[in-house]
């Protein structure tokens, strides 16, 4: 148990060390320290996670179970990292060692910095949290812990107007949206009495007894359908599918550029996490007969609501005249188009919806990044304002074309690798249509992207830029991302074949995920 | 009491918790003040907590769930299987409520905020954005 350490290590240091930092500012005032502190904090989570990663993926070779203070899973709280987790903390952690890197540069010249690393590490705290956790309580908890940093650095600009009524926005609904997954645990506690996720899962197949947990208390067929519709309305607000997407081209753009790359690339991801949790492991088509028609009617509304996230975002993102809204638009369309391949409930679907979610990432962070460069010189958002800027910042402007080409969609970047999976995985199903919303979107998107590198590239400068040095503080983590997108691009056959066909395998057979549960309880002398 | 009454009590009050939700949803949408929206939201997230307390109900005689003998005999064992209250509720409404409490502290700040730099705290003239 205790060589597993790492598991249960990664989420409540990242928490220690983002709320030691305030404390630091009692006596120590100089930038450069809480730069290498955000440097130090993520590197470590990147290597806890890769670490994590390996062990799951390559040394168990299945979920393995944390019980903190040495409780068997039912009674105590549990951290469960099977391949999901594993894939979802690493990236996160990759991509935010990135965004602290180029945080460095970004806040020059910016008071409260000690406050924005402050939050950044909650963030990433509680997303890795939120993907580590065997428990659908402390799955509310690090949702909390995540929204509460993700709240306060939409709102890091203080004297912004637009800052300050987006964050308002934000906060006020994303408090209701975590409260109403709140009382879905409430109804999954009256019916199934026990919040771990190994046991529910138990439960809503059929199974009747876990060790150290109650019987079935109540009507879980009921109660399970009334949890499953509230929590997925919490998770879509979390992901910005189309009903819920008002407040993502907001707040999503009134944020400071990095957080804008980590809101964008990340946080929206955590929802889709918590989609594929609730849909294919706590319940899933395999489930008892009732839950298993809720949750298929439930993966169907989730196909039209994707799809309609991709056309009316896609549209949208044309008409945008600013470039991080444009942006913003751009992450609801690929959002919608993980959620329709997520719910078509086949496993190559699955594969395409994760890595998708992962070039989605990459790509977004960089395109936010990048234009943030592009924005602090030209010192607007404005397209037509910033035209012919990229002219004076080359290698910005590389990265920038090599991030809009991938999420477009041009071989051998990784956006084409994974857009063509989800084709295959929309026709795969037999819902042609789907494929026709792939490819319309996908070219509302390309004229958008089309006015989007015209304006910051091709046009001619209406006016002088001065302070035009490309420095190597933002270079690093945009080279690096543009390098990840070939990188992936090039190995995505041996990628979906090795590490996302196993995910997708262990996602279903969930009983695999429930049997690691069960051994930690005999370990733990049950 | 008899369990008539008590269905009834739990029915009244179950009732009364959907309606509360109901009105303060209606009030976080659909008020223009951003306070009463704040308010409403607490109410809110009370009902939530009291929908979870609900459900670690148990009719009297109910105790606390602790056991005063370390090597209880079977009779104690018993009396404290048909007494003890689920403490897991409460424990999640506890945490519940702290989260609650900073999320309400933040968004308060920044209605705060909001009111320094429009003058007003009414949604219809926050209008700055596009939508």
């Amino acid at each position: 148990m205790f060589d597993f350490i790492t598991i249960g290590l990664t989420p409540p240091l990242m928490i220690a060390m983002a709320f030691v930092l305030p404390i630091f500012t009692l006596f120590i005032r100089r930038k450069g320290f809480y730069d290498v502190y955000a440097l130090i904090a993520t590197t470590l989570a990147l290597i806890l996670t890769a670490y994590n990663y390996y062990l799951v993926l390559y040394v168990v070779k299945q979920p393995i179970v944390y019980p903190f203070g040495g409780w068997p899973p039912p009674i105590g709280i549990v951290y469960e990292v099977d391949a999901l987790s594993a894939y979802f903390g690493l990236f996160t952690a990759a991509i935010m060692l990135m965004i602290a890197i180029y945080s460095i540069w970004y806040l020059k010249g910016t008071s409260g910095y000690e406050w924005y690393y402050t939050m950044l590490l909650g963030l990433e705290a509680g997303m890795i949290g939120c993907a580590y956790t065997g428990d659908a309580f402390n799955l509310f908890v690090m949702l909390e812990v995540l929204s509460v940093a993700a709240y306060g650095l939409v709102v890091f600009y203080r004297m912004s107007h637009e800052a300050v009524e987006a964050g308002m926005k934000y906060s006020l609904i994303g408090a209701v949206a975590t409260t109403v997954y709140f009382i879905a645990l409430v109804f999954i506690y009256g019916s199934f009495g026990t919040l771990n996720m190994a046991d529910i899962a138990y439960k809503s197949r059929g199974g009747i007894t876990f060790p150290y947990s109650g019987m079935i208390v109540g009507n879980i067929h009921l109660a399970s359908a009334v949890a499953l519709a509230l929590s997925m309305w919490a998770f879509t607000f979390k992901s910005a599918v189309v009903p819920n997407h008002f407040w993502l081209p907001d707040a999503h753009p009134a944020a400071p550029t990095p957080v804008s790359a980590a809101l964008s690339g990340l946080v929206v991801k955590v929802g889709i996490y918590a989609i594929i949790r609730f849909l294919y492991t706590i319940y899933g088509l395999d489930s008892v007969q009732p839950i298993s028609n809720v949750v298929s009617t439930v993966m169907k509304l989730l196909i039209v609501l994707g799809a309609l996230s991709a056309l009316i975002a896609s549209a949208l993102m044309i008409v945008q005249s600013d470039i991080k809204r444009l942006i913003a638009y751009s992450t609801i369309m690929h959002v919608g188009f993980i959620v329709i391949s997520l719910s078509l409930g086949t496993k190559l679907g699955i594969e395409a919806a994760l890595y998708h979610t992962v070039n989605h990432a990459v790509g977004k962070a960089l395109l936010f990044m990048s234009a943030g460069v592009l924005i602090k010189v030209a010192g607007s958002r404005d397209i037509d304002e910033m035209s012919g800027v990229g002219r004076y910042l080359r290698l910005t402007t590389l990265t920038l074309t090599l991030a809009v080409l991938s999420l477009e969609g041009l071989p051998p970047l990784a956006g084409f690798f994974s857009k063509l999976l989800l084709y295959e995985a929309f026709i795969d199903s037999g819902l042609a249509l789907l494929a026709m919303v792939l490819i319309i979107s996908s070219a509302f998107a390309l004229l958008a992207y089309i006015k989007l590198l015209y304006g910051v590239y091709f046009k001619l400068p209406t006016k002088e830029f001065t302070n035009v040095r490309e420095e190597w503080t933002y270079l690093i983590p945009l080279l690096a991302l543009a390098a990840s997108l070939v990188l992936l691009g090039i190995s995505a056959p041996m990628f979906v074949e090795k590490v996302l066909a196993y995910i997708s395998d262990e996602l279903f057979n969930p009983l695999k995920y429930v049997r690691a549960a069960d051994s930690i309880i005999k370990v733990l002398g049950g | 009491m008899s369990t008539d009454l008590d269905l009834f009590l739990a029915n009244v009050s179950l009732i009364s918790l959907l309606a509360i939700i109901g009105i303060s949803l209606y009030g976080i949408l659909a008020r223009p003040n951003i306070i009463k929206k704040i308010i409403a939201l607490t109410i809110f997230t009370d009902a939530a907590n009291l929908l979870a307390i609900l459900v670690g109900f148990r009719r009297p005689p109910s105790a606390p769930p602790v056991l005063l003998n370390l090597q209880p005999s079977p009779s104690e064992i018993a009396e404290f299987s048909s007494t003890a209250v689920d403490p897991l509720p409460q424990a999640l409404v506890l945490t519940a409520v702290v989260i609650g409490m900073a999320v309400n502290m933040l968004i308060i700040f920044i209605a705060l905020q909001l009111y320094r730099l429009y003058g007003t705290l009414d949604v219809r003239k926050v209008r700055r954005l596009r939508g």
